[in-house]
């Protein structure tokens, strides 16, 4: 099926203040369109983890809101440096926050496991020049 | 009806200020007048705060549909206990609800103390979802439906104590007074235009217990007056844990929770709410949510500052004896709870209306393209002058034809300079 609209994000690493924007406009504008609001909660969750992982694990990256008629795709990218093992970043659990980061309530290790659990087809890609998700969720 | 909020279209001089305020942008300026959408409408009463003209106003009971009713039934809610003076004889208070016509009275707070062992138990029984959010404030409960769907499950499912309060209280009265339960009348004595929305549009499926809601500060003087006559004998004392319940932070209290939070005002809880659906608040038990500041001590409806009230309030838990005479029903707690008497099943047309309409998808989009170019032409200045809140809602407007581009002052003033400029 085509693509109806891709909303998309840059993602700036470190920076609080911006964080989570993205997802919140993406909610929004799921929430006009008029998504069920039991498929809008998982999507709010992954694309919230998603992009929080940017800010706090990487260098910096974008965030993509594709919408079709029968699915929801998140993607991410990010420009480094990876994930070295990406079975046990994927453990309950498995952070490697930062103390400063943790002090903001972030770094519970759980952002990849829900990531998951929460999208019904599941995709990452990672290597030192950076990470790519792909999480679809079908309506 | 009960009463009304009343606008007075004379007083109104299309401010904006009640629009600005509105939390679920409700409201419009229409010719320069304020309109009220009510199926946005969640009750918070904003409006009638902000307003600087006193254009909102509540119309209160009609005194001969009070008449025909046989044994009247007042449930005072828990903030009257934060409105007298400090010292005042708390106990008189269901006394003086007996001298003002009423046949009966049954303290919300003895409701309130019985959900809050309930609320307790239901955390413990059920580890399942959380955060669980209470549904004490209607206006909090309409917020979920309206812009929260996705947290309807977390709502917790017990009925609030106003709704406990008139069940117990109409059981009573019909033993005491040996009647029928189309001879009751239960008149609810609010802090708050929110509880007439949870009368008249309950959340559950089940009709309300509640007849009429009648706002606090409407007999508050008469009550007073009643209160103060030393003759009165002690009656009766409100429940201690009960009456937390009127400020912010005392339903979590008073049921004994350690892992909650508690936030009033509806910006901070539309920040919660965001929170809780972007899944950070998983770890966290309760939510405690009250549109009023300070809680329901806050209410439009009180007399009392809601931070003093919130003074009076603590100084009679300190103050009062614990064993003086109350309610039997409070030790009824297990046979009630065994009963179900506690709990709320939400309504699956609820569920119908806000979540499960299937949507086509491309019309949506391409209306939310549209709406986005529309709102492109705008000035993205927010300022409120065409009498929409913002500029995005003015273009949704635009677009669903309720309002036009030229009601944007700044357009028009551009416009007017280039039909200068031609000249
Ligand atoms: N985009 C990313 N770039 C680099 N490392 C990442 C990225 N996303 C996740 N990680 C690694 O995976 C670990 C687990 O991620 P997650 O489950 O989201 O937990 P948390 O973010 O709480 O640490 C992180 O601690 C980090 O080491
Ligand atoms: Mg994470």
């Amino acid at each position: 099926m085509d693509l109806l609209k891709r909303l998309s994000y840059h993602v700036l690493s470190n920076n609080f203040i911006k964080a989570g924007k993205g997802s919140s406009d993406i909610k929004s504008n799921l929430k006009s369109i008029g998504i069920d609001s039991d498929i809008l909660r998982k999507i709010a969750i992954v694309c919230y983890e998603a992009e929080m992982n940017i800010v706090i694990h990487s260098l910096g990256g974008n965030l993509h809101c594709d919408i079709y008629e029968e699915k929801i795709v998140i993607l991410t990218e990010d420009i480094g440096p990876g994930i070295p093992d990406i079975e046990l970043a994927m453990t309950e659990g498995f952070s490697t926050a930062p103390d400063s980061v943790r002090e903001l309530g972030f770094g519970a290790g759980m952002g990849l496991p829900n990531m998951k659990r929460y999208s019904d087809i599941f995709e990452i890609n990672s290597s030192i020049k950076g990470t790519n998700i792909k999480m679809t969720i079908l309506l | 009806m009960n009463f009304n909020v009343m606008f007075d279209e004379e007083k109104c001089k299309g401010c904006t200020n009640c629009m600005r305020r509105c939390p679920t942008q409700a409201i419009r300026i229409y010719k320069g007048k304020a309109v009220i959408d009510n199926v946005r409408c969640i009750h918070c009463a904003e409006c009638i705060k902000i307003c600087p003209y006193e254009a909102y106003s509540t119309e209160s009971v009609d005194s001969k549909i009070q008449q025909s009713i046989k044994y009247k039934i007042a449930i005072p809610s828990t903030t009257i206990y934060g409105q007298f003076p400090k010292g005042t004889e708390i106990c008189n208070v269901q006394n003086a609800f007996l001298k003002l016509g009423f046949d009966y009275v049954y303290d919300e707070s003895w409701a309130a103390e019985l959900i809050s062992k309930a609320i307790k138990d239901k955390i413990n029984e059920n580890k399942e979802i959380r955060p669980l959010i209470s549904t004490n404030c209607p206006s909090v409960v309409r917020l979920i439906k309206f812009r929260y769907p996705s947290l309807l499950g977390n709502l917790i499912s017990l009925e609030d104590p106003m709704e406990i309060a008139a069940k117990l209280a109409r059981k009573r009265a019909k033993e005491i007074f040996n009647c029928d339960d189309n001879e009751i009348g239960v008149f609810y004595i609010s802090p708050c235009p929110a509880k007439l929305l949870a009368v008249t549009d309950p959340i559950g499926p089940n009709k309300s217990s509640i007849d009429r809601v009648v706002p606090l500060n409407t007999i508050y003087g008469q009550l007073y007056k009643e209160v103060k006559k030393q003759e009165n004998l002690c009656f009766s004392n409100p429940s201690l844990k009960g009456i937390m319940w009127a400020v912010s932070g005392g339903q979590s209290k008073s049921a004994e929770l350690n892992n909650y939070v508690s936030v009033y005002g509806m910006e901070n809880i539309i920040d919660v709410f965001d929170e809780v659906e972007n899944g950070r608040l998983f770890h966290i038990d309760f939510i405690e949510a009250l549109s009023c500041t300070d809680g329901c001590v806050g209410g439009t409806f009180n007399v009392e500052n809601p931070y003093v009230a919130r003074n009076n309030i603590n100084y009679i838990i300190d103050h009062t004896d614990e064993n003086t005479l109350q309610n039997d029903d409070l030790d009824k707690y297990e046979e009630f709870k065994n009963k179900g008497i506690f709990n709320l099943v939400i309504a699956d047309e609820d569920e119908g209306d806000f979540k499960k309409h299937k949507i086509n998808i491309k019309q949506a989009v391409e209306r939310i393209d549209k709406i986005k170019d529309i709102l492109a032409l705008l000035p993205g200045l927010d300022c409120g002058s065409c009498g929409a809140p913002t500029c995005y809602a003015q273009a949704e407007d635009i677009y669903d034809e309720k309002s036009k581009l030229i009601d944007c002052v700044v357009l028009r003033a551009k416009l007017n300079e280039n039909k200068k400029e031609e000249k």
